[in-house]
């Protein structure tokens, strides 16, 4: 079988696994079954075996890094997004993360299916060694602040299950005390599928992502200057994906930051959270959406062509990609306290029976 | 004064900042022509006073930092050690014992009558580590200003030089002559790249330099990149360098450099401190990390095991900072 068969053969079987993959977690959300997360990791850890090898063929007969064209470019970050996640699999379990993983992983790849796959030639401008330095590294931040996100938003769903656990806790605790004989209620522990981590480990991870996330996206900014001097004369031209990473910079910052002060463990989830929505304006949307917002197509000109193919379907991953964010984001929001149920949160369940 | 000094340094200050930053940002890059708000004398005040935010902070922090870790408090009282987020008493443990499990830790010592505190620390550097890529930001954004201001005052900056094959420009008191201009083609008929063989001649300094795409000849300040090239009527090649003064330039790697160096030391180096008080009744080990916590709660945790085995009365607690 020759190259190109090779890594034909090694993207389809990515791209079935990775669907397959994305429907037992889905499963998994709704019915609770822990063997179908195993199933759907094994079958990611697969997928992502066959892409691996996709990838380094047509590394092999195009002779240079898959990370230039569009098709490339997709394939190459689900696979680094399905690395990542793997990675994170080895020491601690935290294969929950598929559902949000893995379906990411299927569309980018469904997306670069649909793109034309011949490699052509490097122009001029992309031959530099910074091509195999700032792609890759810009990718990998991008894939540690996919893990940050995956953990601040299971972290903002815990916070909120368990909140309303103790709401509940308080209406009972109510009922217990004007009825005395019903037994005292158990403290309220999380079920189900967020039942394999604390919300410490979570904000942890979340806050280990962004530190292996932040220093590479400097350094991607910093490469991707020396490459735009020395290809351009100019290490900083405003041009938009250049501003979007700064922004993207700037978010994760403000959340360093907020690590460093007694802010809420939510709030910076949801700096967390705002910083991944802002990696990702930067890698499809300035390509794809900020073309129907100027007048002139002037925007992935430059070194940034990876983001081809069709502005209507890519606008349609990135809208589809950041609706999905947005979602889940206003799914975390805790219900307004009902004015008929107890007072919620601060009610600590160690403190004692409250006097009535 | 004071108030104004507080507010500046204050992190939410800083935050806020930032996010205006972001919001003028955003905006311009969604309307045509909108990048000209970077160029803007509000973005440029939001830079500045993100500036000067970030130069206050670290100027009040860096000197009480430095002597908290120069002279960093040895002797310590019980309730402080039993505050910290790591405290166990230790039974049968001589300190020299406590010394020796240590491994690469800097340790201080002193006597107050029957009573020994020693203090053990490691990667006090990652103190630091913010304050120096604060510096760094800073060393940056000077290159930028020193390029904007003395870059554009050079009559060479922006200019294009077009040049015949053969024949020669003068340039800020040295001439650049154009030996010969290739365009090297892929298999398919794709360009593969441009090359523009050309000689300084500068008094009696004569250089041959190639320029490519991604290769332009820097020179006394000033950059040549290749711009366009054409034929003349006659047959003759031309090429069209861009000039660009690279004045302020060193200043922006060398920020960005120590800008990256202080955000790994910062994220990467945690300060760990060790008091262990040993009197005549007890001896007493506590201990902090500024990062990691649970990773270094672990490793004490550890040298406590093997010290002591097994152990004799144990307060344990994991609270976080």
């Amino acid at each position: 079988m020759d190259a190109v068969a090779l890594e034909h053969l090694g993207f389809e079987i990515a791209l079935g696994t990775y669907l397959i993959s994305s429907v037992l977690f889905v499963l998994y959300f709704s019915i609770k079954k822990q063997r179908l997360a195993e199933m759907g990791f094994t079958l990611a850890l697969f997928g992502f075996a066959f892409q691996t090898l996709a990838l380094a063929s047509r590394w092999l007969y195009a002779g240079y890094p898959p990370w230039v064209s569009t098709y490339e470019v997709m394939s190459f970050f689900a696979w680094a997004v399905v690395g990542a996640y793997v990675i994170l699999n080895v020491k601690s379990d935290y294969k929950s993360a598929g559902v949000l993983i893995a379906p990411l992983a299927f569309v980018l790849l469904g997306f670069a299916s649909m793109q034309p796959t011949n490699p052509a030639p490097l122009i001029p401008a992309l031959q530099s060694v910074w091509i195999f330095i700032h792609v890759p590294i810009i990718i990998l931040a991008y894939c540690a602040f996919v893990i940050a996100f995956a953990a601040s938003v299971l972290y903002l769903f815990k916070d909120k299950q368990l909140s309303e656990a103790h709401m509940k806790e308080g209406v009972n605790r109510q009922r217990d005390a004007a009825s005395k004989d019903t037994p005292p209620s158990r403290t309220p522990e999380s079920t189900g599928i967020l039942a394999n981590f604390s919300l410490e480990q979570l904000d942890d991870l979340a806050y280990k992502s962004v530190a292996v996330g932040f220093p590479l996206l400097t350094i991607g900014i910093i490469t991707g200057a020396i490459w735009a001097e020395s290809a351009w004369g100019s290490y900083w031209s405003w041009d938009p994906i250049e501003t979007w990473a700064l922004i993207t910079w700037f978010v994760f910052l403000v959340y360093l930051h907020a690590k460093t002060q007694s802010w809420s463990a939510s709030l910076a989830a949801y700096i967390a959270a705002l910083g991944f929505m802002s990696a990702i304006c930067t890698f499809l949307g300035v390509g794809y959406v900020l073309p129907f917002l100027q007048t002139y197509i002037n925007v992935s000109t430059g070194l940034h062509g990876y983001a081809g193919g069709g502005a209507i379907s890519g606008t349609v991953l990135f809208c589809g990609i950041l609706g999905a964010v947005l979602l889940l984001l206003l799914a975390t929001r805790k219900k307004p306290p009902n004015a008929t149920r107890a007072p919620p949160a601060q009610t600590d369940t160690e403190s004692g029976p409250t006097p009535q | 004064m004071r108030f104004a000094i507080k507010v500046l340094t204050s992190i939410r200050f800083a935050a806020a900042t930032i996010g205006v930053i972001i919001l003028v940002s955003v905006i311009g890059t969604l309307y045509p022509g909108g990048d000209v708000v970077f160029g803007s004398p509000l973005f440029l005040a939001l830079i500045g006073i993100l500036a000067i935010s970030t130069a206050l902070c670290s100027l009040t922090k860096i000197v009480p930092l430095w002597r908290d870790v120069r002279r960093p408090q040895i002797e310590v009282s019980d309730h402080f050690m039993q505050a910290l987020p790591y405290f166990v008493r230790l039974s049968g443990v001589s300190l020299t014992q406590v010394r020796d499990s240590l491994k690469g830790y800097a340790i201080r010592e002193t006597k107050n009558g029957s009573t020994t505190f020693l203090l053990a620390q490691k990667g006090r550097v990652g103190r630091f580590g913010s304050h120096i890529a604060h510096f760094g930001v800073l060393i940056l954004l000077l290159g930028v200003a020193i390029g904007a201001v003395y870059g554009n005052t050079n009559p060479y900056n922006n200019k294009i030089a077009v040049i015949q094959e053969g024949g020669s420009q003068q340039v800020d008191g040295f001439s650049l002559r154009l030996d010969d201009f290739n365009v090297s083609y892929y298999n398919n008929g794709a360009v593969r790249d441009y090359t523009a063989t050309v000689t300084v001649l500068d008094g009696n300094l004569i250089q041959t330099h190639n320029v490519t795409v991604n290769g332009p000849l820097t020179y006394k300040g000033l950059t040549f990149y290749l711009y366009g090239y054409g034929v003349t009527p006659s047959g003759n090649a031309w090429v069209a360098f861009q000039i660009k003064s690279t004045s302020g330039l060193p200043l922006v790697w060398v920020g960005a450099a120590v800008a990256l160096v202080g955000i790994m030391l910062s994220l990467y180096v945690p300060h760990k401190r060790i008091w262990i008080k040993e009197s005549n009744q007890s001896t007493q080990l506590g201990a902090i990390s500024n990062k990691s916590s649970s990773r270094f709660l672990n490793e004490i945790e550890g040298v406590r095991a093997k010290l002591e085995s097994p152990p004799h009365r144990v307060e344990y607690s994991t609270r976080s900072e």
